[in-house]
């Protein structure tokens, strides 16, 4: 292995962990605070990539014209989502929020990935399949040449998580997502509003999410059906990281993203899917609550 | 209550009168739909034993009946069995079940680490991982390319039908016994409250395990037959997500929890599905409608359909 190998692979690694790690705290800051699991979390992954694959290779428009269509029409699409599928819920009990938020979102996550499928292969193209170029192949940076692409998902991720991170440890609405993840019942006496957090979290959460999608697109072409597995890769990361943890979240998608470039690297691309399943299950017999424990941020 | 019950099992006879009739004068057609009901109906049934009776829904239920077709196909072919003449399908069926049963022994130590919402996500990873294996696996598996059954040992449709049959009133009877019995009340008990369970000195995990080794058993078998009836498996085949997503929404349909539920709304699932595609000959794909429906249930009334019906009843009754 000469070190231009070693040095993609790192870079691979590090920028599809970054990916990782942003769906997976976006999901789970739904789940702890609405404790709706979305299980169509990956759905608008592969939306996300579905719609940029459109807008920059069907469609004429520039690049920062694209990437605020997106961002503004997963932003909606989150409020509608939220009022939708995840308000109903919000009175329920426990076990009712659990089994009707499932059927729910996975009956979603299925009506919207086959009939994706099925329209694309129809009017765009018969084997649907959702990726974008980078203009830049190699950067040279202090000597040394990165993949443009992965350089662009990592400062892209990072600078998304970093956001995240500021927006929940600096502003009045980051404190309320804090209090209602840390103990609901108490931080709605207090006078926070679930209702406007749920919206925020997704309005952001699906936007972000949406935008990572496009993002793992450029290095990984996607299928209309890649997003349970999706889903599963960010569930995967929210078992080994916590609930609510950031620092989790990070953890857990480096691990992930860095097994599975490895694993394609030795034993081929086809196993890498396989990776992030036994991840999940052997963390699940080791450390069932967690690598960081229950803690929440 | 009890002219309730009274006409349950009028209907129960009657239904098991016509489907017993039904190859003699149906449509070849007729037969594989009512056939294929069939099957989804035993895997409903299963699954409910997890879903209703013990109130951990599972997206996996479908892995079972898939893995056991693939083991059923794939010793056969291999020629292994061959020295046991007629007898090699049996046997054949009877180490697939063997073999899925010892998987949900094994797969019961993670799943059961969770529950609610992370033990039915957790159950669907089981159902993908078993698909990326096989698909990565070309040589032992034939992979994307699926695998063909020797004709030698096809399984007419007429056969499969009356063992289907007799499968799904074994699983209706299964899940009958397991309501009365000690087991049962164990399961109950853990629905009701786990902590309350283990106060009174229940081995929780036992129970749970015990529980999925039972019900992966006749989807196992489910799955043999599926097998050597259809003469050709693949992934989407043996373990499409119809096979796992169906059972829950069949058994939710009519509702969980109670013997009649799963092929009340098996009935009812698989009559759509059936006007749908073969008679109104829709083109949306049938995961976006099976999708839809799920998601209405979700809605409307995640405690199932016939249950959100018996419950008008008796608040009604109570009224008066």
């Amino acid at each position: 292995m000469t070190f231009q190998t070693l040095l993609d692979l790192v870079l691979g690694g590090v920028s599809l962990g970054g990916i990782y790690a942003l769906v997976a705290f976006t999901l789970s800051l739904s789940l702890a605070t609405t404790h709706v699991l979305n299980v169509a979390h990956g759905t608008f992954m592969v939306l996300g990539a579905a719609l940029a694959t459109l807008l920059f290779r069907v469609t004429p428009v520039s690049w920062p014209v694209a990437v605020l269509a997106l961002l503004a029409g997963f932003a909606l699409l989150g409020l509608f989502f939220e009022a939708a599928f995840v308000r109903p819920f919000a009175a329920k009990s426990p076990q009712q929020i659990l089994v009707g938020s499932i059927l729910v979102t996975f009956g979603f996550a299925l009506a919207v990935e086959a009939l994706l499928g099925y329209y694309w292969a129809r009017l765009v193209d018969p084997q649907p399949s959702f990726s974008l170029t980078f203009p830049r192949a190699r950067v040279t940076l202090l000597g040394l040449a990165f993949s443009g692409t992965r350089l662009t998902i990592l400062v892209v991720a990072a600078a998304a998580i970093t956001a995240f991170h500021l927006l929940l440890r600096s502003t009045p609405l980051g404190r309320a997502v804090r209090a209602l993840s840390q103990n609901y019942v108490g931080a709605v006496i207090l006078g926070v509003n679930p209702r406007l957090v749920s919206l925020t979290i997704y309005l952001t959460g699906i936007a972000a999410t949406a935008a990572a999608g496009a993002l793992l697109a450029l290095a990984i072409p996607l299928e209309p059906y890649s997003g349970l597995r999706l889903t599963l890769v960010a569930m995967t990361i929210v078992v080994i990281g916590g609930v609510g943890s950031l620092p989790g979240a990070l953890l857990g998608g480096g691990l992930l993203g860095m097994a599975e470039v490895l694993t394609a690297y030795v034993l081929g691309s086809v196993w890498s899917p396989v990776v992030s399943l036994l991840v999940f299950f052997s963390v699940l017999v080791v450390r069932p609550e967690g690598l960081w424990g229950r803690r929440a941020a | 209550m009890g002219s309730a019950r009274g006409v349950m099992r009028v209907a129960g006879g009657l239904a098991v009168a016509v489907s017993l009739l039904i190859p003699l004068v149906g449509t070849r057609d007729l037969v594989t739909a009512t056939f294929f009901t069939g099957l989804y109906i035993v895997l409903a049934l299963n699954y409910d034993i997890l879903g209703g009776f013990l109130g951990y829904m599972t997206l996996g239920q479908g892995a079972f009946f898939g893995v056991a077709a693939y083991v059923t196909v794939l010793l056969l072919n291999s020629a292994r069995l061959d020295a046991l003449g007629r007898a090699d399908m049996l046997v054949a069926a009877l180490v697939a079940v063997a073999a899925t049963a010892l998987m949900a022994f094994g797969f019961a130590y993670p799943l059961f680490r969770l529950s609610g919402a992370y033990f039915a996500i957790a159950t669907f990873a089981m159902v993908l991982l078993i698909r990326h294996f096989i698909l990565n696996l070309p040589d032992l598996t034939g992979g994307s390319y699926g695998v063909y059954v020797n004709p030698r040992h096809y399984l007419s449709l007429t056969v499969a039908y009356y063992l289907g049959l007799g499968l799904l009133l074994a699983s209706a009877w299964l899940n009958h016994a397991i309501a009365g019995s000690r087991l049962g009340l164990a399961v109950a008990a853990i629905r009701e409250s786990e902590l309350a369970a283990s106060t009174i000195g229940l081995d929780l995990f036992r129970v749970k395990r015990r529980v999925l080794v039972l019900s992966a058993i006749p989807s196992a078998l489910a799955g043999a037959v599926f097998g050597l009836q259809a003469g050709y498996i693949d992934v989407d085949a043996a373990l499409g997500v119809d096979k796992t997503l169906l059972p829950v929404i069949m058994a939710l349909m009519g509702g969980s929890g109670r013997v009649a539920g799963p092929v009340v709304g098996g009935l009812v699932v698989r009559g759509i599905d059936v006007t749908l595609k073969n008679y109104l000959h829709l083109t949306v794909p049938a995961l976006a409608i099976y999708g839809l429906i799920l998601l209405t249930i979700g809605l409307l009334m995640p405690e199932g359909v016939l249950n959100v019906a018996v419950r008008r009843r008796r608040l009604a009754a109570r009224s008066v």
